[in-house]
């Protein structure tokens, strides 16, 4: 039926495309199935109930109005932060100076740390109690602040966790990105006396616009659907104003228990990163091919 | 051949001092990024006693670590995080080589729709996922088993380390294999004997970054297991939630946690420098 070439070809995709049926395909299939559905524990029927778990998801002003401008926020200053770090950092490890090793080691600190140990980490220095960033402003005249109970500050915090959890992996991928750039065009820069700032501008990060692009669709999606490090560092609070879209689908189906308006919940978050992340990936491909 | 001189930045102070301004900029970034870890070392050499005040106070302990080593659940936690971490990361390599291998060598309807379906898993949330996931590995009678976990944690990985491993094989000149396979290479011999091996690099880097998430791994370690698989993670949260504020305990956890996720990534640095080549 097939040639050798298709055989060969479907061989090698088999395994991946097996596991992704099986373990991603199936549960997607359940949870859409109970976005349909009235699936709360107290109705064993499970109900057809049709869009109505949408209407109410996309009519939620806490959704509407907290929810999502806080995932996009998040979105765009996570990344835009963790860009800028990792690139700053990239070219710093890339020339070389004593110590480059120790220092390239210690960067790489926080991709080795487990992110929920991190948070616990991160929230337990930032308690208004005993946490060691009041210790240290009241030791200096200043006043503590209840970090993790103020709106703003808590969804500082929460940022510049998730800058510092991920700047180590925009390091390393620039980092492997400068070091397969060709060398000549920097020797004739160097020649010609070009400031260091018209070297970055004008040769580095046009030669480095393919990396840096993938890497901003990868983490730009994974920002967007963020859990662990909120969850743990706030809950969402205080009351609900740091919500992430995360938060607010496993709040729905794991707290109040209603499966059905959670993966409503869901998949409402997956179609806008889908279609972000397709206007995203043409973007890649235009910018690749210019 | 010209030197190739490296721009000195603030090029109008003399060089001691802007070697001084360079290095205690370095180390105040450095100290930025190693704080919370620092921290967390500092807490774990705590007495229960000094943990609320760890800025504070002379007595350091190493009972933390004698406690800790000496439940037996956490030395099992540690065994199930290190084997599954290891084999999660030969079959996720296994899987997706390959198919990052497919989609960089042919074209054709077959790759589009693979790609496509890459692309759109890779953006589905996990929670939409993990929840029904739970009733999938129930339903399998493989919950809080290896192998539930382990699957999961293969399937987790498939999307994206295709893609990369696409952008790998793309970065190789495919002229070599079609060389073998006119001497007489089959296509699965041009695959293993010279595709793999040139792409070397970028296959030890994945598997230090895949070993590494999956050692540090919670929501899926949580949602699918129970108390006959403990893993690493899940028992440190532990600490500090359903088991009381064990702060000390916590730390003690976290520090030995970090020490094969420093080494990997101590040796394996290189490696992922050199490979992650996109």
């Amino acid at each position: 039926m097939f040639g050798e070439q298709q055989r060969f070809v479907l061989l090698l995709i088999a395994p991946a495309a097996l596991l992704l049926l099986l373990f991603q395909v199936v549960p997607i299939v359940i949870g859409a199935n109970a976005s349909f559905r009235d699936w709360a524990l107290y109705n064993p029927k499970k109900t057809w109930i049709g869009f109505d778990h949408y209407v109410a998801v996309i009519s939620d002003p806490a959704f509407l109005y907290v929810v999502l401008p806080n995932t996009f926020l998040f979105m765009v200053l996570s990344v835009a932060g963790a860009l800028v770090a990792g690139l700053a950092l990239a070219l710093l490890l890339n020339r070389p100076f004593r110590g480059q090793k120790l220092v390239q080691t210690i960067l790489l600190v926080p991709l080795m740390v487990a992110p929920v140990v991190a948070a616990i980490m991160i929230r337990w220095i930032f308690n208004d109690q005993f946490g060691i960033v009041n210790v240290v402003l009241e030791a200096i005249g200043l006043e503590g602040q209840p970090w993790l109970v103020q709106r703003w500050s808590a969804f500082g915090i929460i940022l510049l966790t998730d800058i510092w959890l991920w700047t180590p992996w925009f390091t390393l991928l620039l980092l492997a990105g400068l070091q397969s750039l060709p060398k000549e065009p920097f020797e004739a820069a160097a020649i010609d006396g070009t400031t260091t700032w018209r070297v970055f501008r004008f040769l580095t990060l046009p030669m480095l616009r393919p990396v840096i692009v993938v890497c901003v669709v990868i983490r730009a999606i994974d920002a967007f659907r963020t859990f662990d490090i909120v969850w743990t560092l706030t809950g969402g609070g205080p009351g609900r104003s740091t919500e992430l879209f995360s938060l607010y689908a496993y709040v729905l189906a794991f707290l109040n228990l209603d499966l059905g308006r959670g993966s409503a919940a869901a998949i409402v978050g997956g179609l806008i990163i889908l279609v972000l992340g397709v206007v995203m990936y043409r973007l890649v491909d235009r910018i690749a091919k210019a | 051949m010209p030197m190739v001189t490296h721009p000195e930045f603030l090029p109008d102070l003399p060089n001691w001092s802007r070697k001084t301004f360079f290095a205690l900029a370095l180390a105040a970034i450095c100290f930025a990024f190693a704080f919370p870890v620092l921290w967390l070392i500092l807490t774990s050499l705590r007495p229960e006693s000094g943990v609320y005040y760890v800025h504070r106070g002379t007595e350091f302990t190493l009972g933390n670590f004698k406690e800790v080593l000496g439940q037996e659940r956490i030395i099992e936690a540690f065994i199930n995080s290190a084997v599954i971490s290891t084999l999660a990361t030969v079959f996720s390599l296994l899987v997706t080589v390959s198919s990052g291998y497919m989609l960089s060598r042919f074209t054709g309807p077959a790759t589009r729709m693979w790609f496509g379906t890459i692309y759109i898993f890779r953006c589905v949330p996990y929670i939409s996922w993990v929840l029904p996931l739970y009733f999938v590995v129930q339903a399998w009678g493989i919950y809080d088993t290896y192998v539930g976990l382990l699957l999961p944690h293969i399937a987790v990985h498939i999307c994206f380390f295709s893609w990369l491993m696409k952008g790998f094989f793309d970065g190789i000149d495919p002229s070599m294999e079609y060389a073998a396979m006119i001497d007489g290479c089959s296509r699965w011999g041009a695959f293993i004997r010279v595709a793999i091996p040139s792409a070397l690099p970028a296959i030890s880097a994945l598997a230090v970054l895949c070993w590494l998430f999956t050692w540090n791994e919670f929501l899926f370690a949580l949602i699918l297991t129970g108390n006959r698989v403990p893993v690493i993670t899940v028992v440190m949260a532990q600490f500090v939630t359903e088991m009381g504020l064990h702060w000390n305990l916590m730390a003690a956890t976290a520090v030995m946690a970090l020490l094969p996720a420093f080494l990997i990534a101590l040796f394996g640095q290189k490696y992922v420098i050199r490979g992650l080549r996109i």
